[in-house]
C-alpha cells in the first residue's frame, strides 16, 4: 500500500445509486478546479491590484464516482494495489439492487484499515451502533444524513484528512 | 393387548407348565413305589402262609417220619389251589426233599424243573437248609420257568419249638396271570423283565446295574420309572418298570390353551369395549378438535370456538383449547395493528428516504446559487473603473485594466450559465420531491402487512394492469406451477411490484412494434444468502436492453423510456420496495432487441 499523504489531492471514493447525487458530488468536490480563464483573471488581478488577505489554501480533490457497493469495493481494491489508496471513501446505504454501503463498508475496511469511511443516507433505518459494530473503529467512521451540503461535507473531508 | 397375551403365554410356558411336569414325575413315581409295594404285599402274604404251615407238630411229625398220613391229607393238589400256590416243597433236615410238587398253568410239573433246587445251584443251601428257627429266607428266585416269589421257613413244632426239622417252601410265579391282577389291583402299568435281558438288550454291562431305583425316562408319551430288585443271593435280578402317560402334562396343557384362548377372546372384547368406551370419550372430542384444527388453518378463522360440552379431561383441554385460539386471536389482531403501524413506518421511512434523496442535489444548487450570487466578491470592478478614470493612467496599462474588465465580465457570464444550470437542477428536484408526495398519495390505502401470498393469485390481480383497448395484441401466459408456490410480502406493494414490471413489459413490447408480443409470468424455488426463496419471473420480447444498462435501470432516474410516456411507479421504487419485503430484484436481457427479465426473489412462506 502506497503512501496515501504523499500527494497534494485528497482521494476521495463515492458510491451513490442517483446519477443526480452523484453529479452534486462531483460539482461540490471539484468546485476548485480553476478553468484556464479563471486563471488567466487571477493572474491578471495580482499583476494590477493589492494581493488579498484570504487563506487561498483551499482543498483539492481527486474524485473516484461509482453507483454500486460491488463496484466500489472493487475500486478501493484496485487502488491500494496500485499504490494509491483513497483517503475517503463515501458511501450511501442503500443502493439497489447491489450489495448495500454497509457491506461495502465493511469490506472496504477489511482491504483498507486506515480509510475513513463516511456513510452518506437518507434512509435512517440502521442505528449508528449497528454501524460502528460492522464497520469498526468508531474513530474512523462518519454518518451523515441527507439533506446535505456537499461543499461542506468537502470541507469536513479535507479537515479530516489533514487531522490525520 | 397382544403383548398381554404373549406374556401370559410365556409365564405359562415358563411357571406352570414345568409345575404340571414336577407333579406329573411325583405322580409317576408313586406308581413306582405302588408297583414294588404291590410285590412286596404278595411276598409277605405268601410269608404268612409259610409262616402259618412251618411251626405246626404235624407237618414237624411228617419229616420226622412219624406222621406218614399227613402227605395224603394236606400234602395234595386243592391244598396249592386253595393256597394260590404255584409251589410247594418239603425238606427233611440235611436238604433232603420229602415232598414237593409245582402248578404250571394248572399242570402238574415235577419239582426239578424249576432248575433251582438242585445241590448244585447257589439257592439250593439257602432254601433248604435252616439251621435256627429264626433262619427263613424270602425273595425273589430265578428258575428255570420264570421270576419266582418265594418263602423258606424251618419247620418246628406247633409252640415254636425245635430244633427244626426240615424246610417248607412255598413259591409263586411272576408270571403274566399274576402281573395282570397287580396291574388291576394297583392300576399302574408295571411291567418286569431279568436284569440279565435288560443288560443284552440294551447291550450295558451287568456290573453298571445298581440296585434300587435308575433314572427316569420321559418321551412324549409317557414317564418311565424302574427299580432294580436283588434275589435271594442279593444279586440285581428283576427290573421292575411302571409306566405312567402323561396325562397331567396334557391335561395341564389343555388347561393353560383353554386359558390363553379365554385371554385372547376376553382380551379381543376388553380391547373392543376399551374402543367404543374411549371412542365416545377420548378418541372422538379429540377427532373433533383436530377437524376444528384443520378449519382454522383452512380458513385462517381464530374467532370459530371449538365449544366441547365435557366435564372430563378433554372438555378441559378444549375449554384451553378454545381459550387459546381466543388469546391467539386477540393477539393476531394486535399483531395486525401492529404490523400495520410498522409498515406505515417503513412506509414513512422510504418516502424521507427518497425525499431527502432529491433534496440533496437541490440544497447543492442552491449552495452553488448563493455562490453565484455573491460572484463578483473578489472581483476589483470598481479598482479598475478608477483607474480607468484617472487622466493620468497609463494607457499600456488602461489596457490591462479593460483587459481585466472584459474578462470579469465573462466569467461573470459563466457563473451565471452555470447559476441557470443549477437553477434548473434546483427545479427539477422540487418537482421530483412533489412526484415522490404524488406517489405516496397511491398508497394511502395500503395496509403493508407481510402475509402468506399465493403467487399465482397475486400475479394474475398483476396482470389487470394491462389496459384493455392495447392495439398491440399481447399473449400472457401465466405457468399453471404457479398454484404451488408461496411468499412471505406484503400484497399491495407486491401487487405495485409486478404491476409496474407487467405494464413495463407492455410498453416495451408495444416501442418494439413485435408483432407476436407475449408476457410470461412463472416462478421457481431458489436459495439465496442460504435463506429459501421463490423467484418470480416477468419476461417479455419487446426491446431488451444492453449490459451496460443492467444495474443503471433500478437507478432512480433511469428510464429507457420516451417523455411523457412513464405510467409505472419506477423500477427504483420496485427495488426499494423489494428490498423492504426482504427480497431482491434484478434484470436480464440478451440486449436489445432480444427481450428482458425481470426476478424478484422473494422470501418463501413458511410451509408453503
Amino acid at each position: 500500500m502506497g503512501d496515501r499523504h504523499n500527494d497534494e489531492n485528497i482521494r476521495v471514493l463515492i458510491a451513490d445509486d442517483d446519477e443526480h447525487i452523484l453529479q452534486a458530488y462531483r460539482e461540490a468536490f471539484m468546485d476548485s478546479e480553476s478553468t484556464q480563464e479563471i486563471r488567466a483573471l487571477d493572474a491578471l488581478a495580482a499583476e494590477l491590484f493589492e494581493p488579498d488577505k484570504t487563506d487561498d489554501e483551499e482543498p483539492h480533490f481527486d474524485v473516484v464516482a461509482c453507483s454500486q457497493g460491488d463496484d466500489a469495493i472493487f475500486l478501493a481494491k484496485k487502488a491500494a494495489s496500485d499504490g494509491h489508496p483513497f483517503d475517503v471513501v463515501i458511501l450511501d446505504v442503500r443502493m439497489p439492487p447491489g450489495i448495500d454501503g454497509v457491506e461495502a463498508g465493511s469490506q472496504i475496511r477489511k482491504l483498507d484499515p486506515d480509510i475513513e469511511i463516511i456513510f452518506v443516507t437518507g434512509f435512517s433505518d440502521m442505528p449508528l451502533e449497528e454501524l460502528q459494530r460492522r464497520v469498526p473503529p468508531p474513530m474512523k467512521l462518519h454518518y451523515f444524513n441527507k439533506p446535505l451540503s456537499f461543499s461542506q461535507l468537502a470541507l469536513n473531508v479535507a479537515n479530516l484528512v489533514r487531522e490525520h | 393387548m397382544g403383548v398381554f397375551i404373549v406374556g401370559m403365554f410365556l409365564i405359562l410356558r415358563a411357571i406352570i407348565t414345568p409345575a404340571f411336569e414336577e407333579l406329573e414325575l411325583s405322580a409317576a413315581y408313586t406308581d413306582l413305589i405302588r408297583a414294588e409295594q404291590a410285590i412286596q404285599t404278595d411276598i409277605d402274604n405268601l410269608t404268612a402262609v409259610t409262616l402259618d404251615w412251618a411251626p405246626w407238630d404235624d407237618i414237624y411229625e411228617y419229616v420226622s417220619g412219624r406222621n406218614p398220613g399227613f402227605e395224603k391229607s394236606n400234602l395234595i393238589r386243592p391244598t396249592l389251589t386253595n393256597l394260590n400256590m404255584d409251589m410247594i416243597a418239603v425238606y427233611e433236615m440235611g436238604s433232603q426233599l420229602k415232598w414237593g410238587q409245582i402248578l404250571v398253568d394248572g399242570e402238574e410239573r415235577p419239582l426239578a424243573d424249576l432248575g433251582i433246587l438242585s445241590p448244585a445251584d447257589p439257592a439250593f443251601e439257602l432254601l433248604t437248609r435252616h439251621d435256627s428257627p429264626d433262619g427263613g429266607v424270602i425273595g425273589i428266585v430265578n428258575t428255570s420257568l420264570g421270576p419266582l416269589l418265594v418263602s423258606s421257613q424251618p419247620i418246628l413244632r406247633s409252640d415254636y419249638s425245635g430244633p427244626v426239622a426240615g424246610a417248607v417252601i412255598m413259591g409263586q410265579f411272576l408270571n403274566v396271570s399274576r402281573l395282570a391282577r397287580l396291574r388291576e389291583r394297583t392300576e399302574v402299568d408295571m411291567t418286569w423283565m431279568l436284569v440279565e435281558t435288560y443288560v443284552v438288550e440294551g447291550e450295558r454291562e451287568l456290573s453298571d446295574i445298581p440296585l434300587g431305583e435308575l433314572p427316569v425316562r420321559i418321551s412324549d408319551e409317557a414317564v418311565t420309572n424302574c427299580v432294580v430288585l436283588a434275589d435271594i443271593l442279593g444279586l440285581p435280578y428283576l427290573l421292575v418298570s411302571s409306566k405312567t402317560p402323561r396325562e397331567i402334562t396334557w391335561l395341564g396343557q389343555k388347561t393353560i390353551n383353554a386359558a390363553l384362548l379365554f385371554l385372547a377372546v376376553a382380551g379381543l372384547l376388553f380391547t373392543r369395549v376399551l374402543w367404543w368406551f374411549m371412542k365416545g370419550t377420548i378418541i372422538g372430542p379429540i377427532e373433533r378438535l383436530m377437524a376444528h384444527m384443520g378449519k382454522i388453518r383452512k380458513t385462517g378463522d381464530l374467532s370459530d370456538n371449538l365449544n366441547l360440552d365435557s366435564d372430563d379431561e378433554i372438555g378441559l383441554l378444549a375449554e384451553q383449547y378454545d381459550k387459546l385460539n381466543s388469546e391467539v386471536h386477540e393477539t393476531r389482531a394486535a399483531l395486525l395493528h401492529q404490523s400495520f403501524k410498522a409498515g406505515k413506518a417503513d412506509t414513512a421511512a422510504e418516502v424521507l428516504h427518497n425525499i431527502r434523496n432529491a433534496m440533496t442535489p437541490l440544497i447543492n444548487g442552491l449552495d452553488r446559487l448563493g455562490k453565484a450570487h455573491n460572484v463578483t466578491d473578489g472581483l476589483h470592478f470598481g479598482e479598475a473603473i478608477e483607474k480607468l478614470a484617472d487622466p493620468d493612467c497609463d494607457p499600456q496599462l488602461a489596457g490591462k485594466y479593460l483587459q481585466y474588465l472584459g474578462a470579469s465580465f465573462d466569467h461573470i457570464a459563466a457563473v451565471n450559465g452555470e447559476a441557470s444550470g443549477d437553477l434548473k437542477i434546483v427545479v427539477s428536484q422540487a418537482r421530483q420531491i412533489v412526484g415522490i408526495l404524488s406517489d405516496q398519495e397511491k398508497f394511502t390505502n395500503v395496509a403493508p402487512v407481510a402475509e402468506n401470498l399465493v403467487v399465482d393469485e397475486v400475479m394474475e390481480e398483476a396482470a389487470h394492469v394491462l389496459p384493455k383497448d392495447s392495439q398491440t395484441e399481447i399473449d400472457v401466459d401465466i405457468d399453471e406451477d404457479l398454484t404451488k408456490y408461496r411468499v412471505r410480502a406484503h400484497r399491495t406493494g407486491l401487487l405495485q411490484v409486478l404491476s409496474n414490471l407487467i405494464l413495463n413489459a407492455h410498453e416495451s413490447i408495444q416501442r418494439s412494434n413485435a408483432a407476436d408480443g407475449r408476457i410470461s409470468l412463472s416462478a421457481s424455488d431458489t436459495v439465496f444468502n442460504d435463506q429459501k426463496m421463490v423467484k418470480l419471473t416477468v419476461r417479455d420480447n419487446g426491446t431488451g436492453f444492453e449490459e451496460d444498462v443492467r444495474y443503471k435501470i433500478f437507478q432512480r432516474g433511469f428510464t429507457s423510456k420516451s417523455q411523457g410516456e412513464n405510467t409505472g411507479l419506477g423500477l427504483h421504487w420496485c427495488a426499494n420496495a423489494v428490498a423492504s419485503m426482504g427480497g431482491r430484484i434484478f434484470a436480464d436481457s440478451q440486449g436489445e432487441g432480444h427481450g428482458a427479465e425481470f426476478h424478484v426473489l422473494l422470501p418463501a412462506a413458511q410451509g408453503g
